[in-house]
């Protein structure tokens, strides 16, 4: 199955998880961080907004480090594009495109409702796919099995709901 | 320090945009289970991290001589409605939060949406944070939901 991203092949998954561990260590071996993009959203937050939960000591010390990473995950696409077949701002979405079919604008408040759910969510349950999928988990730390459980089974339900019932694949993948 | 955050994020970028955990098609083919790729990643990731993580907490010490400190996250009702919640975003969207900065890298321009959004929601949570407290049993206000 080709990426959205310019029909390239994707990278063995092996080798993807290696990247994935490599850097999720080298965070943890050289500056005793803890794995985890979602805070990064407060991080954000906390730079603009003035309630008390974004100016406790945990967000305003962390802004240090991952808001460079967060810079660098905006650069690294950018390069996987650039040499990938080259950058161009688009608006592919794959198989929503085929099955959903929304227009430009349809898209951006698919995605700002999305968002919503993915921002409030991560920080509710204190952690997205990398602070309890991949660290917390190879930490072996309950709220994360717990939690990863539930983003897991939420989206199998839910991409089930939109294309197995609602827009529903005609010819499949 | 700052350059080499940056640089680790520039590789994980790189490696998310390039295996398919940054592809609405991959995000939607997993959770359909018709295609195992990211499966197979996150599986190697955690399989791979887990005995480094060990190994970096018994050393104790980081490169440079710093003392290990891992701060662990609490146990909490909004890890099971958090968890849903982001899972139901993770599905519309095609993207979990790092994804969502790599496909702006990429030019997907509702990817910006998806971020926008995201802070957004961030935003709202940390602003009714004390009256979610109680229902929810979330940790003090200084300790906050965790990093992650």
């Amino acid at each position: 199955m080709p990426l959205i991203l310019n029909g390239l092949p994707p990278l063995h998954w092996a080798l993807a998880g290696i990247g994935i561990a490599g850097v999720t260590l080298a965070l943890l071996f050289v500056g005793s961080r803890r794995f985890g993009v979602s805070t990064g959203l407060e991080d954000v937050c906390s730079l603009v907004m003035r309630v008390p939960y974004f100016q406790r000591g945990a967000v305003v010390s962390g802004r240090s480090w991952r808001l460079p990473l967060l810079a660098g995950l905006v650069i690294g696409g950018f390069l996987s594009a650039a040499a990938g077949g080259g950058w161009e701002p688009t608006w592919d979405l794959g198989v929503f495109d085929r099955a959903v079919g929304l227009g430009p604008s349809g898209k951006l408040a698919w995605m700002f409702g999305a968002g919503l759910c993915i921002g409030f969510g991560t920080r509710l349950a204190g952690g997205c796919t990398s602070g309890h999928g991949i660290f917390g988990l190879a930490n072996f730390e309950m709220p994360s099995l717990i939690t990863t459980i539930s983003f897991m089974l939420a989206g199998i339900a839910t991409t089930h709901i939109v294309y197995r019932l609602v827009f529903p694949l005609a010819g499949g993948w | 320090m700052t350059l080499l955050y940056l640089a680790l994020g520039i590789v994980l970028g790189f490696v998310l945009s390039r295996s398919g955990a940054a592809d609405y098609d991959y995000i939607q083919a997993m959770f359909l289970f018709e295609n195992a790729q990211l499966y197979g990643i996150l599986g190697t990731a955690v399989a791979l991290t887990a005995p480094g993580i060990w190994l970096i907490k018994r050393r104790g010490r980081t490169l440079l001589g710093r003392r290990v400190e891992i701060e662990l996250k609490a146990l909490h009702r909004g890890n099971v409605a958090g968890g849903v919640l982001f899972g139901i975003g993770w599905s519309l969207a095609g993207m979990c939060p790092g994804p969502i900065l790599v496909n702006i890298g990429e030019g997907k321009l509702y990817a910006l949406a998806a971020l926008a959004g995201a802070l957004t929601g961030a935003g709202a949570f940390g602003a009714v944070y004390q009256r979610l407290q109680r229902p929810f049993r979330l940790p003090a206000l200084k300790v906050g939901t965790g990093e992650g």
